[in-house]
């Protein structure tokens, strides 16, 4: 279990170093994603105990953002003169990608014969 | 009490208790977008913090540890993406394209749409990452100069609006292709709609978390790559 949570943070930390040293522009953490896709593509087996302890986070990552959320008491004043643009822009935006992330989708399938046959792999 | 309103243990324990709660409902009512544990619990502690007369940054500071979590928690990430490898693979054009698709129209509606009520570059820099998973979105609107907390608010109700939207919208419109409608709700309402979709097909679940996942990825790209020219 250490080594699976150490390997999380040798990630997170190689992250938080080409973030401050090399000036990558993506937040760390999304640097230190992508390097465990790298090492997980690159040193093949099994790992139960990885898929525990980032399924535990997974699992609880709504409570990890609590705190920020009540920073919005900060915010009043923001809300109040920008809070129905926010409503508007962000309900238009969720439904407009869903639209065309599924009409891409569908178009591109039929395009290049990918076939209908759902894939289950859950 | 005024040494008590400063501890660590006693914001965690109000934190966790309220959150606890706020899940047991949420649970009782069959995990409704609408009684998201999130959104039941932050007006209850912001209404403690104003009882007590507590800054937020006193707040913040003591409940530190969660946040910090939320680092190694997103590293995490890469583990169901590399489960799913095999349905990257078989459907690569599909997903990538319906992905970047997806993505760049939610960065450029959001902030376009938001822009036309003048609303300041902070704010435009708080939407723009409004498609990705919320601890993601608040690392990246911090990064672009905007507010974690309000990115985070944002996030939250487009997850609302997608989950509760996406499975009538696609009904009406006769869309049966089960990945189609779950990648396309992973990309617009992270966990939300992959919760969502989970709920109505195990295919439409496994497509919403891995373009949930993704999407996060493709999105940090395209605002850093649009950051490096502004």
């Amino acid at each position: 279990m250490i080594d699976a949570i150490a390997l999380l943070f040798v990630c997170l930390g190689l992250g938080e170093c080409l973030h401050r040293v090399a000036g990558v522009p993506l937040p760390p953490s999304v640097i230190g994603l992508l390097a465990l896709l790298v090492w997980l593509a690159a040193v093949r087996r099994e790992r139960p105990m990885l898929q525990s302890v980032s399924g535990w986070l997974t699992a609880h990552l709504s409570l990890m953002f609590v705190p920020a959320a009540v920073g919005l008491i900060d915010e009043g004043p923001a809300l109040a003169r920008y809070g129905i643009g926010l409503v508007v822009a962000t309900t238009i935006s969720t439904l407009l990608t869903m639209l065309v992330t599924v009409s891409v989708f569908r178009f591109v399938v039929k395009r290049t014969g990918s076939g209908p046959a759902p894939v289950v792999t859950a | 009490m005024n040494g008590l309103l400063s501890t660590q243990a006693f914001w965690l324990a109000v934190t966790l208790l309220v959150f606890e709660g706020a899940d047991r409902l949420s649970r009782s009512t069959g995990r409704h977008p609408l009684c998201h544990p999130v959104l039941l619990s932050t007006p209850v502690i912001i209404a403690i913090l104003l009882i007590t007369h507590t800054p937020y940054a006193t707040y913040a500071s003591a409940t530190s540890v969660l946040a910090f979590l939320l680092g190694p928690a997103v590293v995490g990430l890469a583990v169901p993406i590399w489960a799913r490898a095999r349905l990257i693979r078989q459907l690569a054009l599909p997903i990538t394209l319906a992905l970047c698709a997806g993505a760049v129209t939610a960065i450029v509606s959001a902030v376009g749409i938001l822009s036309l009520f003048g609303a300041p570059r902070a704010m435009l820099a708080s939407i723009a990452p409004r498609a990705t998973t919320t601890p993601v979105a608040m690392q990246m609107a911090a990064e672009l100069g905007g507010v974690p907390a309000l990115a985070a608010v944002i996030v939250l109700f487009a997850g609302v609006v997608g989950a509760m939207t996406a499975t009538p919208i696609f009904n009406r419109l006769g869309i049966r292709d089960y990945r189609a409608r779950g990648l396309a709700i992973g990309v617009t309402a992270h966990g939300f709609g992959a919760a969502r979709a989970f709920q109505v097909d195990p295919t439409a679940g496994a497509f919403a978390s891995l373009g949930m996942a993704l999407n996060a990825i493709i999105t940090c790209v395209i605002l850093s790559v649009v950051q490096l020219f502004l």
